[in-house]
């Protein structure tokens, strides 16, 4: 009977599988589509710069897809070269040192050249602001200190910098400007959604700013003057490809030179002081400047349509990998105890798969699926691959030496060995390991969003960006639910597909 | 050397080593038909090795084994088996399998009827005085005697013509163990089949077989009907086996 339910399970397995592959499909059609694609890295500015443009875009009448929230420069950027999406908001110094690793400073005419240069991106004017590095510690500190400028604090020891792992790590970031001025300081890294709040928990003295950030008004903060201009210029602008009909870009043009670096520092402290959507101030400031006609105010979904769509994507993400995973390392499970030589090599590769950080696995998968669901489906797979495998070939190996001995000697060929005795008795040990790697996916999954996958991760992501403590909880806190119910169902399953006395023993 | 005729089961000049190590010498050994031969020894004797050269689990390095009157076919061992029922000690019945799931597998893998297999299931369960609402029970609801007989009806499910049987009282008790020795004595009467037993109790042999065979560091020291053994010892070892085996 439990061989037959476990069966039962398998035939369901294909019609997920075809699912899987049609999925795949889709995403691999995206060339041909007539939606614009914008993207936003996962910041406050990038949220609402590319609000902005989509709601441009969409006032004129195109289609617009959101990607939002993606982790980082160099997802953003590969993501656009690999044509996942069509257009993000850039800023010339971080293509001209962390894209293109130009040794030499150039103006932004010149940048727009060598961009254009292949082919395939293309710069389009800047919005008008100049959002650059700066160091900024507390008005208070900073007064008890007398520090006006990067050369004063340079004179300061033992002072405490937080940097974002970004800046910590980029040429034109911290190890220039600790040359340049000839910093002795130790930085600690730390994600820069929460620098703010560990500078007013006096966690840490100092810390990366960007010069438009609305969070330096909020906590009352000092921009130490770049006294030796070490920084390069920063302009924003829309990084498109090449290949964008002609009429987007001319619409995106609309928005060339409408910013400046106190408008655009005013529009992040609405969204990060004053807690309102991007939606609403991207909105409000394209009326304001008369760029788009009032229809309404922008669409907004209820907290509970919201909640209900991002656990479905995320159950969808972790529904896939979790098949894809148990349809590939069950059998290889049984491979692993068939062919006892490959035992070791499998599940150390398998393992070494399991050491790679999530994030660094989820840029890695850029180049080959883009981003979106498809790279986090695969990422979660990779994962989820180790416990199920280790735990079939562990279950498999442990059947008792006497039941297999008995089963051969009745005549029970190797596959007939296989479906009606090993794998039974192997049941519990093996769902065990799909349950690990269920509860692991969820968890795994709210990272998916910095690849644009959306789910429980997107408001987290949100939340880290602008340090909204209560957008993280709406995300963590159904991920955390969701776990338990997982669990919880988990359970369920073990008691309707395994007999009660071969749970014991598995427990013993 | 001696030619023989290709009999029911028998072994003919077989070789069985582990590296260096003899576990069996030239065995040469014709196996009655519709008879009980008990093969008894020390542990370390060969006696379950040879056993397991009945159904192929082990194959011999030298020599030639014939069941049913061919040649063993390596190539299709496990439609061989399923003519040779067999049990081992400790019964090794599968756990997650009830009783009945137990008794009728093979006839399930078989493809039989279901109600042809019902019928024999139960008249198995009747001829070993099992109750039948124990059908639904699993194997660590059982008692250890009762366990056995569920073993042995699965061994007798497809009706085989041959029967290994390796230690398969071992691990009962004295007054269970003497039960299920009158009721093996019984199914013989009523109906004989060809049994090779592996034991390593003289008295179980003896009381059990009619053709003990007499198994010593890989090699057979004696083997016959009972009475000469007991009577006619073929040398020390069988002396003395049977002295120490006896009166203890």
């Amino acid at each position: 009977m439990i061989a037959l339910t476990f069966f039962h399970c398998f035939r369901r397995l294909r019609v997920m599988r075809s699912l899987f592959v049609l999925f795949a499909a889709c995403t691999m059609s995206c060339e041909t589509r007539s939606t614009v694609i914008v993207g936003a890295k996962h910041f406050n500015e990038g949220y609402i710069l590319s609000e902005i443009m989509a709601q441009l875009l969409e006032d004129r009448g195109v289609t617009v897809e959101r990607k939002f929230g993606l982790g980082g420069t160099k997802i953003c950027y590969d993501a656009l070269a690999a044509g996942a999406i069509d257009v993000y908001p850039e800023y010339s110094g971080t293509i001209a040192q962390a894209i293109l690793k130009l040794d030499h400073p150039v103006g932004f005419v010149e940048l727009q050249e060598i961009v254009a240069r292949d082919g395939k991106l293309e710069l389009l004017d800047s919005f008008g602001f100049n959002n650059t590095y700066a160091l900024a510690l507390s008005r208070v500190a900073a007064g008890r200190l007398a520090l006006k400028t990067l050369s004063d604090l340079a004179r300061v020891p033992n002072l405490r910098l937080g940097l974002s792992y970004e800046f910590l790590n980029r040429e034109d970031g911290w190890p220039g400007l600790a040359k340049t001025y000839n910093f002795t300081a130790q930085p600690v890294g730390l994600e820069h959604g929460l620098a703010y709040q560990a500078i007013q928990e006096n966690k840490i003295d100092v810390t990366d700013v960007y010069s438009t950030d609305g969070d330096i008004k909020k906590y009352d903060l000092l921009v130490l003057e770049d006294d030796r201009q070490y920084f390069p210029t920063y302009l924003a602008a829309p990084l498109v490809r090449a290949a964008l009909d002609s009429r987007v870009k001319k619409i995106l043009g609309k928005l060339t030179g409408q910013l400046t670096e106190t408008e655009m520092q005013s529009l992040n402290a609405e969204v990060v002081v004053s807690k309102r959507s991007f939606a609403e101030v991207a909105h409000e400031f394209l009326l304001a400047e008369g760029l788009i006609e009032n229809r309404g105010s922008a669409r907004r979904d209820s907290r509970w349509t919201l909640l209900f769509a991002r656990t479905a994507t995320h159950l969808k993400l972790t529904l896939i990998a979790l098949l894809a995973a148990m349809l590939i390392a069950i059998p290889l499970g049984v491979l692993v105890y068939r062919l006892r030589g490959m035992a070791r090599p499998i599940i150390y590769l398998a393992g070494l798969l399991q050491t790679i950080p999530s994030i660094a696995l989820l840029a890695f998968m850029l180049p080959f699926f883009g981003i979106g669901a498809t790279p986090a489906i695969v990422a979660l797979f990779l994962y989820a691959l180790l416990p199920i495998l280790r735990n079939t070939a562990a279950a498999l190996f442990s059947v008792d030496p006497l039941l297999k001995k008995v089963s051969v000697g009745m005549g029970l060929t190797p596959w007939q060995r296989l479906r009606h005795i090993e794998m039974p008795l192997a049941a519990p040990t093996i769902l065990a390991g799909i349950k690990t790697a269920a509860v692991i996916n969820i968890g795994t999954a709210t990272l998916a969003a910095f690849i644009g996958a959306g789910g429980l991760g997107e408001p987290i992501v949100t939340g880290l960006a602008l340090n909204d403590t209560r957008l993280i909880l709406e995300g963590a806190i159904p991920a955390a639910l969701l776990a338990i119910l997982v669990e919880f169902l988990f359970e369920m399953l073990e008691k309707i597909m395994i007999p009660k006395h071969l749970l014991q023993k598995a427990a013993e | 050397m001696q030619t023989m005729l290709p009999r029911f089961f028998h072994f003919q000049n077989v070789y069985k080593y582990y590296g260096p190590a003899y576990a069996l010498r030239d065995i040469n050994l014709a196996i009655a038909e519709n008879v009980t031969t008990a093969v008894v020894g020390p542990s370390g004797s060969g006696k379950s090795t040879l056993l397991q050269l009945s159904n192929g689990l082990e194959r011999p390095n030298a020599g030639r084994i014939f069941v049913f009157g061919q040649e063993m076919d390596y190539a299709r061992l496990p439609a061989l088996r399923r003519q040779i029922g067999y049990a081992v000690q400790g019964t090794g019945l599968f756990p997650h399998f009830t009783v009945q799931q137990n008794i009728t597998l093979l006839a399930v893998l078989e493809k039989w009827e279901k109600r042809r297999i019902r019928a024999r299931a139960e008249e198995l369960m009747n001829l070993v005085s099992l109750p039948l609402e124990f059908s639904r029970r699993y194997p660590h609801e059982l008692s250890g005697g009762q366990q056995q007989r569920v073993g042995l009806c699965r061994a007798m499910m497809l009706n085989p013509a041959l029967f290994l049987l390796d230690e398969p009282f071992g691990a009962l008790d004295p007054i269970t163990r003497h039960e299920i020795h009158d009721e093996f004595l019984r199914l013989q009467k009523s109906e004989p089949r060809t049994i090779l037993l592996v034991t390593h109790d003289l008295k179980e042999a003896l009381k059990l077989a009619q053709h003990p065979v007499i198994l010593n560091r890989g090699q057979i020291e004696q083997s016959g009907p009972c009475e000469d053994v007991i009577r006619h010892p073929a040398n020390d070892f069988v002396a003395s086996f049977l002295k120490t085996q006896l009166e203890a």
